[in-house]
């Protein structure tokens, strides 16, 4: 559960987005952002690195997100990068997402595959959790290679799992 | 004592003393040899008025002469010598009624005395010696029986330890027989799940290397696609 500064860092984020009317977009950059911080160890520890100067470290993402993401997402990470945040910044896009979504009465629905899944994947998968949990989602795929194939879904507390991997796991169980 | 020794010495020397007294009389009253030729001699001489000449070449003196040379009578003695023999006898024989024979009767009495109390003394100490001896064996019966009843004791304590200690033992072995089944058990299943966990690592992670090199973005969309009907499945 998100602590009271990530979810006010994570009001504000969605407030600046709304504001400027790219709540869509620049939530979807700030999703692939925090997936490539989380799996990115050099990454996440130069920009949360505080004997780094904050100019330096806003520098870097203002490097790596030049041309690839809009104005307002390069502003707000270098916000958060400023505000000595860039730790909790996964946390925050998270609390973001689920802020977003709850504004379109949807909970998130966090696919974990080996490849990005298409709209229609993701308009079915929707569908498809709508009809077992009750729940209407808003998908957001993370690349995670380590699934090998097929694909995990978590929403909330509740995790439907059909990945390669989970089968090579049952496997190894069974050798046992 | 003194007296009776003293009787009983006295009257042998008495007995003695009468013999020689008495002795003299009778030899004298049978005459040696000698006297009886002195004596022929001199009756031959006075029947020849004297005359010793005539005498001695008289052949009938040799004939005189030589009766002195025959042996008295060996069963009669002399009158003279019964005579002094039986007084010597009486004499003696009332010495000893009156004295000799109450002493020797009196030490034979004495004596039987002692004997008897001593053979009762002797039946006592016998008595005694076979009571101590009875008790002497009782006891010896009664330690016997004892160190019997303590060796039996021994023997079966011994052996009561002794089987205890075979129980124990056996107990201990079996104990030991059956961990030592347990842990070969254990560790025959340890090493069979150890070899098969490796197995199926080595399989898994084979499997894993041709899974992700066989897994292009076509068959990603397609397990990705079964996931969906997976997930939509699951619903009904």
């Amino acid at each position: 559960m998100a602590n009271s500064t990530v979810t006010s860092y994570a009001e504000a984020l969605f407030a600046i987005a709304a504001a400027e009317g790219d709540l869509n977009a620049v939530e979807e950059e700030l999703f692939q952002f925090a997936q490539a911080f989380r799996s990115n160890n050099e990454l996440s520890s130069t920009l949360a690195d505080q004997t780094v100067p904050v100019s330096g470290r806003q520098q870097v993402v203002e490097d790596l997100l030049n041309g690839k993401a809009s104005a307002t997402t390069t502003a707000l990470v270098s916000m958060l990068v400023g505000a000595g945040r860039a730790a909790e910044l996964p946390a925050i896009v998270e609390a973001l997402v689920e802020r977003s979504a709850a504004s379109r009465n949807k909970d998130v629905a966090t696919v974990r595959s080996v490849v990005d899944l298409t709209a229609d994947q993701k308009d079915r998968l929707a569908t498809a959790i709508n009809i077992r949990t009750g729940k209407a989602v808003e998908i957001k795929v993370v690349i995670d290679p380590t699934v090998l194939g097929g694909a995990v879904t978590q929403i909330g507390d509740e995790i439907i799992d059909g990945s390669v991997r989970r089968r090579l796991n049952q496997l190894r169980e069974s050798f046992r | 004592m003194r007296n009776r020794r003293t009787r009983l010495l006295a009257a042998p020397l008495l007995t003695m003393l009468c013999v020689l007294a008495f002795a003299g009389p009778a030899q004298a009253s049978g005459e040696s040899v000698g006297a009886c030729m002195a004596e022929h001699l001199e009756e031959l001489v006075d029947q020849h008025d004297g005359d010793l000449h005539h005498v001695l070449h008289d052949e009938h003196v040799q004939d005189e002469l030589e009766k002195c040379f025959e042996a008295p009578n060996p069963i009669l003695p002399e009158t003279t010598e019964i005579i002094w023999g039986g007084a010597a006898f009486l004499i003696l024989f009332v010495v000893m009624v009156k004295k000799g024979f109450p002493a020797v009767k009196g030490a034979m009495d004495a004596r039987a005395e002692k004997i008897r109390s001593d053979l009762d003394a002797a039946d006592q100490a016998k008595a005694d010696a076979l009571a101590v001896q009875a008790d002497y064996e009782a006891r010896l019966a009664d330690a016997k029986s004892e160190a019997s009843r303590l060796i039996d004791e021994a023997r079966g304590a011994a052996d009561q330890v002794k089987a205890d200690l075979m129980m124990r033992h056996e107990a201990e072995m079996a104990d030991q027989r059956e961990r030592a089944a347990v842990e070969i058990e254990s560790a025959r299943a340890q090493a069979i799940a150890d070899l098969r966990a490796e197995v199926a690592e080595i399989a898994l992670g084979a499997a894993e290397r041709v899974v992700q090199s066989s897994l292009d973005a076509e068959v990603q969309g397609r397990l990705i696609d079964a996931y969906i009907d997976e997930v939509t499945g699951s619903n009904g």
